[in-house]
């Protein structure tokens, strides 16, 4: 039964309401909000934003004050207009990240999945050498082998994250493949390139996207991580673990660390609302109720 | 049912247990004291605990405690007093030097200090080609007259040398007792000495403490040496604490977790208001500086005299103090430490914006370019590296000069600075001995030495003053008093009109310490000489 079919056959009214309300919980609409504001932050700050985020805007390590809603660091530059500037480069890096990472991964996961045998085997012993690391660990181990810098921080997580997507697509095709229609299609003759893209595929993506939305917080984590220990971001760029590094050694300046700090907790924990959310409405035990 | 004479035998025991509790309540504290360790908290640094392989601030430390040298530097930190040598000569022309040993200078384990002692050490130094090996590069030949008189020969006047012999890494050496553990000072000692592991868990010196006990990353512990033949120290345990960063090490001191702490930055000590951390600011030897190197490979445009100059002024110095030590530390016009011979009265450096456009523009650069900047990523006396090239970033912008900045690990600068070369770096420096040709043999761009080869000196024509520098080091080598202080005064403007090395903050030094430790002082060949710390 499609949902239009499930909206259709279910009492006018209240029970719609009570399904949207299922996944459109407080927490969810909160996320889209944060992210929302996020969105709107990274694309108009240049416009509006009253400091330039690299040069002296006041004097060094001032509190917050009215000037300074979120204090200067030791460079007099403001807190405020680093740390909002710093969404342009944690959210497109992490879309990036894992847009390279689900094409990767779900491009061996399906081929690994649908075809199987020797195949299978190389992908999948590939994915679990690379799971065998912790992840923070690897993508360090493989951003300071490339040297520091943003691409390269990226690329080292692309590495990490990739069998995460390969491991799941594989599931999905390997329990997918064995429906009817699947097989109705392959008794059909249909090429198998065909069966996995036209028939297959379309079918996996509910996890996949769950998967990704919640991770966009774990890659902006992993960035900022990879910036704090010198092996992402290079100075001046006002990224937020960069941000967090430099107040880290003026512990005693709290607000430096603040702000970066407030942005990485809030867009994680927006993407994880939002994550749920999305489980929540493509759950077929959400939707039956 | 409790008799009489019982009685009185429990009163009495009363008695004489609240008497001995009394004496000893009495006698507690002025024990507690001695007794009680003093806990050091620093980043320990430390590559080896022989004299002639360890080469950092902590190794000065430990073996400044543990291994007398013949002189040392007095309170004033420059001029050399007696310590294991109690009077010495030089001749007229600074090639001979000659060292009378005090008659009752002993080891820790009771044998005297015999000028045999004295040769072996110094010779295993030059020939164990261990990082301090430099400082006995001029050394000759060694006499032993009699037990307790050294002659040592220079193969070139040395007017430093005397200097060189307060440095800790000269630190006498029990011949007998690291023989038997696999030292040798002989010329294939670079390759025949076994006895680097052995000195990480032993010490043969005849210092105020010995070592007690050493783990990686966790503690160097020291213990008074009960047969010290000079002045006793006052501590009878030191330890020494890792502690990576500023922010503990004040926490530590303000939990009483530690008594002392030297590498807190001004800005971290201008945050601590406990009444029982005493915190004192002092000028210190150690600086940071930018270097500019025209024959680094990844040069986008010929770092030439003039462009060289025009990044020189369009540093603004006087904020660059304000903005790495918060306005805690010197400006320093050349690679030699404030104070030291030859750098009275030399020009301070000073920005000019209009002068640095100008050179720019005469060299075809007024659009601007862009030059890599490679640097280790520390923070060095209290500087964040980081921080500081940030805004050497911002001031070069001024000039359209862009800087594009990659902070990196020592280990790959090394490499980096020793392969291809770096176009800019910053890093930092601090004196082994008090004295001047140190520096020029580092700094300067006479050809062979460190920075010159680093900078291009032979790849890039026309490069620095190296020749006239060499000439004016050999004429402040083979002189003394004013003569030499002159000679080195010339060196030092040549060096600044090099326009290589550009220096941007000598910062001072931060001493915190518990209140009641007595004896916290910065030396500038040891710096902090443990044998005098005492406690209230």
């Amino acid at each position: 039964m499609s949902r239009q079919e499930l909206a259709l056959a279910l009492p006018p009214g209240r029970p719609a309401r009570r399904w949207r309300a299922r996944w459109m919980s407080v927490p969810v609409l909160c996320g889209l909000a944060v992210v929302a504001a996020w969105l709107i932050v990274g694309l108009t700050v240049h416009l509006w934003a009253p400091y330039d985020p690299v040069m002296l805007a006041g004097r060094r390590l001032q509190p917050p004050s009215a000037a300074h809603w979120l204090g200067t660091d030791a460079l007099g530059r403001d807190v405020l207009v680093r740390t909002l500037y710093g969404v342009r480069y944690s959210l497109p890096i992490a879309a990036a990240v894992l847009a390279v990472a689900v094409a990767i991964g779900c491009a061996l996961g399906a081929v690994a999945g649908f075809f199987g045998t020797l195949v299978d085997g190389i992908i999948m012993r590939l994915a679990d050498i690379t799971l065998s690391f912790p992840p923070m660990l690897l993508a360090m181990a493989i951003a300071a082998s490339l040297g520091p810098g943003l691409v390269n921080a990226g690329l080292a997580m692309v590495i990490v994250w990739w069998p995460i997507y390969a491991r799941l697509m594989r599931a999905q095709v390997l329990s997918i493949r064995a429906l009817d229609h699947v097989e109705a299609a392959v008794a059909g003759g249909a090429k198998p390139g065909r069966v996995l893209i036209k028939h297959i595929v379309p079918l996996c993506w509910s996890p996949i996207l769950v998967n990704a939305t919640i991770d966009v917080g774990q890659v902006v984590l992993l960035i900022a991580g990879l910036s704090f220990i010198g092996l992402g971001a290079k100075p001046p760029t006002p990224e937020w673990g960069q941000m967090i590094a430099e107040g880290a050694s003026s512990f005693y300046h709290w607000w430096i660390a603040t702000g970066p700090g407030v942005a990485i907790f809030s867009l994680s924990l927006a993407f994880s609302f939002i994550g749920d959310g999305i489980r929540d409405l493509l759950d077929p035990r959400t939707m039956q109720e | 049912m409790t008799s009489p004479i019982r009685r009185t035998a429990l009163a009495r025991l009363l008695l004489a247990t609240a008497l001995a509790a009394s004496v000893g309540g009495f006698a507690g504290p002025a024990a507690a004291a001695e007794d009680t360790p003093i806990v050091v908290a620093r980043n320990m640094d430390v590559n080896s605990l022989d004299p002639a392989r360890g080469f950092c601030d902590t190794c000065q430390i430990y073996l400044t405690a543990v291994y007398d040298t013949l002189l040392t530097l007095g309170d004033d930190n420059k001029t050399l007093v007696p310590k294991l040598a109690t009077s010495w000569e030089a001749n007229d022309d600074q090639t001979a030097f000659t060292f009378h040993i005090a008659p009752n200078a002993t080891f820790a384990d009771g044998s005297p200090v015999t000028s045999e002692d004295v040769a072996w050490t110094l010779q295993r130094l030059k020939n164990i080609k261990g990082d301090p090996s430099f400082l006995m590069d001029s050394l000759a030949s060694i006499e032993t007259p009699d037990d307790k008189t050294v002659v040592i020969h220079t193969s070139e006047p040395n007017s430093e040398f005397l200097g060189i012999l307060a440095a800790s890494y000269t630190g006498i050496i029990n011949k007998k007792l690291a023989e038997a553990n696999g030292a040798t000072a002989g010329e294939d000692a670079a390759t025949a000495d076994q006895a680097d592991t052995w000195f990480f868990a032993n010490s043969a010196g005849g210092g105020a403490y010995e070592l007690d006990s050493y783990r990686t990353g966790d503690e160097l512990r020291l213990k008074a040496n009960p047969n010290y033949w000079d002045k006793k120290p006052a501590i009878s345990e030191v330890i020494i604490k890792q502690v990576e960063d500023a922010v503990t090490q004040a926490q530590m001191l303000q939990t009483g977790d530690a008594d002392i702490a030297m590498q807190i930055d001004p800005d971290t000590a201008a945050t601590i208001s406990d009444p029982e951390i005493v915190v004192d600011t002092v000028p210190s030897f150690n600086f940071l500086y930018i270097a500019v190197s025209p024959g680094a490979k990844g040069n986008s445009v010929p770092l030439t005299k003039p462009v060289r100059e025009a990044i020189a002024d369009a540093i603004d110095y006087e904020g660059m103090i304000d903005f790495t030590v918060g306005g805690k530390g010197k400006l320093q016009p050349v690679a030699i430490p404030n104070g030291f011979p030859g750098t009275d009265d030399l020009p301070m450096p000073k920005q000019d914006l209009d002068k640095a456009k100008s050179l720019l523009a005469e060299a075809g650069l007024s659009d601007g370019f862009t030059i890599e900047a490679h640097y280790p990523a520390v923070n060095a006396y209290g500087v964040d590296i980081s921080l500081m090239m940030q805004k050497v970033q911002q001031d070069l912008s001024r000039v359209n000069i862009s800087l594009n900045l990659t902070p990196t690990t020592f280990a790959v600068w090394r490499e980096e600075v020793g392969g291809d070369g770096i176009p800019m770096t910053a890093v930092y420096y601090a004196p082994d001995y008090f004295g001047s040709a140190q520096y020029v043999q580092y700094f300067s761009m006479i050809p062979g030495q460190p920075w010159a080869k680093r900078a291009g000196v032979g790849k890039v024509e026309d490069l620095g003053n190296g020749e006239k520098e060499a000439e004016l080091l050999k004429k402040a080598m083979a002189s003394s008093g004013d003569a030499m202080v002159g000679a080195y005064h010339d060196i030092a403007l040549q060096m600044i009109d090099d326009k290589v090395i550009i220096p941007l903050v000598s910062p001072d030094l931060v001493l915190a310490s518990r209140k009641g430790i007595e004896g916290v002082r910065y030396s500038a060949c040891c710096n902090l000489a443990l044998g005098q710390l005492s406690r209230d």
